[in-house]
């Protein structure tokens, strides 16, 4: 009985490392083809692994290609919409959960609509929206379009209901204003619910395609996800640089992860269930 | 409460919720009513040509192109859904047994997951490619495929749509495991003792307790995944551009194209509400599921 229950484990943990393996192989394989020399000769699937390695093209990718500037966009935009969700939406969940206020039934139902629109049914009109306002290939029109979503309001306003209405009446009655309020007492308290925001918004933004495919029409205006694709497309045969490319663009995501991966998890399931 | 304080009250909440509004009524809103309005027009890119009423959606009936797109969604829904479903409760099982290898197990299933789409698809192709591909150059190594003999993934009809579904799985499911995962650590652990006591197998600790207890968390991830393969278009306009000849072009580039290379925004606009009844008939259940089990 003791032996076939070891078994089980055994292949259980077979099994595990086994789809490990699965899971990492390509990020491990395109790791080491970026460290090779380009133009060496691939007799078979092993020469990919061996030495000499060499870390010339990620000089030559951060020096001579797009790749860092399309960075800098994604992170710049990734940071700018983050904010400004978290700014407003905050703003706008306060004044639903903690301001007593006519109507506010009628906003909340308002914004609840919005939860039933998928952003890939309206880019078509979305489009048209942006360029009427002249903010196509602007970073205003990268970010605008993605901070006000109902879904982070409905999570923000339910934190919210449920902070300590004490604290923030005693705060008033002190004299504080509602801006006070908002900036000294409501968000310090709800920094847990504000990372989950953040996390979601990050990554939803630096991982945004259909947008940025639409919106960024210059090379100066491009973002890792629409740069990446246009870079590897000029290289058909030989594909060591982009696969450098590729690797640049993810490696910092793939540290913070590995550091943060407890913090990341955790945001990302909240988010998911909650709401 | 005075008449005045209340209105006080009333537009400092309006104050605060004006960014947002301003916001939520151009970009998520308003393109609503302004698709329908498109969609009722001859519409290019630069701007209106001229009203034909339900002619856009007339047009659906004739169009092939169209009905393809539709049908590859689909497809595309029905392989991939069910695959990120099982497989994600696999994962999530494996990762979530008390192993040295937890952690690890975890970071390395979820790990493709935060490649963005450009990136993945990138890897994901030339996993597939033949010569000097990953899984050709595996399978050439352990002599499982002749050294003469290339799988032509995506040329072939029928391996493309491996590739894609594959892709997506890898792709994708880290999430859909991280859900099990806090589902599964929310189970309480003193129920697992007691069916050990009355001499439950683990097998059966699996079937009758552990599947049961999840039901919940199942029927969200098979709803939010269905919603997520409706939407399916980066990765398969990155690996194979809709090919081979169209077999796997998906409804979302049908639509772009139709919109942005064939300068017709206003059928684009007309399709888009297809898409749109789809996903929110599946958001709507989205809700009223999440509403439910919000109440637990």
């Amino acid at each position: 009985m003791k032996t076939k229950k070891t078994a089980g484990r055994i292949a259980l943990d077979i099994l595990s490392i086994f789809f490990a393996v699965v899971f990492l192989a390509p990020v491990i394989w395109a790791l080491f083809v970026s460290l090779q020399h380009e133009g060496k000769q691939i007799s078979s699937i092993v020469s990919w692994f061996t030495p000499p390695y060499t870390i010339s093209n990620y000089f030559d990718i951060i020096k001579n290609s797009s790749v860092p500037l399309w960075f800098i966009n994604s992170l710049f935009i990734a940071v700018i919409v983050t904010v400004a969700t978290v700014l407003v939406t905050g703003m706008a969940a306060y004044a639903l959960a903690l301001i007593p206020f006519k109507g506010s039934q009628l906003f909340m139902i308002y914004v609840l609509i919005g939860m039933m629109v998928p952003g890939e049914a309206t880019i078509v009109p979305l489009f048209i929206t942006v360029k009427d306002l002249k903010l196509i290939d602007s970073y205003a029109g990268m970010v605008l379009p993605s901070i006000a979503g109902s879904m982070n309001l409905i999570i923000m306003t339910t934190f919210f209901k449920g902070l300590p209405r004490e604290l923030i009446e005693a705060t008033e009655i002190d004299g504080g204003g509602k801006l006070t309020v908002f900036f000294k007492i409501v968000m310090p308290l709800s920094k847990s619910i504000i990372a989950t925001i953040c996390i979601f918004s990050f990554v939803g933004s630096w991982n945004n395609y259909l947008w940025p495919l639409l919106c960024a029409m210059s090379n100066e205006m491009f973002t890792l996800p629409v740069g990446i694709p246009t870079f590897t497309s000029t290289y058909t045969v030989d594909y060591v640089k982009p696969m450098t490319a590729s690797m640049v663009a993810s490696l910092p995501m793939i540290i913070l992860y590995i550091i943060f991966e407890r913090q990341i998890v955790a945001g990302i399931t909240q988010g998911a269930v909650k709401g | 409460m005075s008449k005045q304080r209340k209105r006080k009250l009333f537009f400092t909440a309006l104050a605060f919720m004006l960014p947002f509004l301003i916001l939520y009524t151009v970009f998520t809103i308003w393109p609503v009513i302004q698709g329908f309005y498109v969609s009722m027009h001859k519409w290019g890119l630069m701007g209106k040509q001229k009203y034909i009423g339900f002619d856009n959606y007339i047009k659906f009936a004739g169009d092939k192109k169209f009905w393809s797109a539709l049908g590859n969604t689909c497809k595309f829904v029905v392989i991939t859904a069910p695959m990120l479903v099982i497989i994600a409760l696999i994962l999530a099982l494996l990762a979530n047994r008390q192993t040295v290898m937890k952690k690890g197990l975890r970071i390395s299933y979820y790990l493709p997951s935060i490649l963005s789409v450009s990136v993945a698809s990138f890897i994901a192709k030339n996993t597939f490619s033949p010569y000097n591909g990953l899984l050709n150059g595996v399978l050439h190594q352990l002599h499982i495929l002749p050294a003469n003999t290339e799988l032509q993934f995506l040329l072939d009809p029928k391996l493309v749509w491996v590739v894609i579904s594959v892709m997506t799985v890898w792709w994708t499911i880290g999430f859909t495991m991280m859900l099990y995962i806090s589902a599964l650590q929310d189970i309480d652990m003193g129920i697992y003792e007691a069916a050990s006591i009355d001499g439950a197998t683990s097998t059966q600790q699996l079937f009758r307790i552990t599947l049961p207890l999840l039901r919940p968390t199942t029927e969200l991830v098979v709803l939010l995944q269905l919603i997520a393969c409706f939407k399916v278009f980066g990765q398969i306009q990155l690996i194979t551009g809709g090919g081979p000849a169209g077999s796997t072009k998906p409804l979302i580039q049908y639509i772009y194209e139709t919109a942005f290379t064939k300068n017709n925004l206003g059928y684009a606009a007309a399709m888009s509400y297809v898409l749109f009844g789809i996903l929110l008939v599946l958001s709507l259940a989205q809700l009223i599921m999440q509403k439910r089990g919000g109440d637990k």
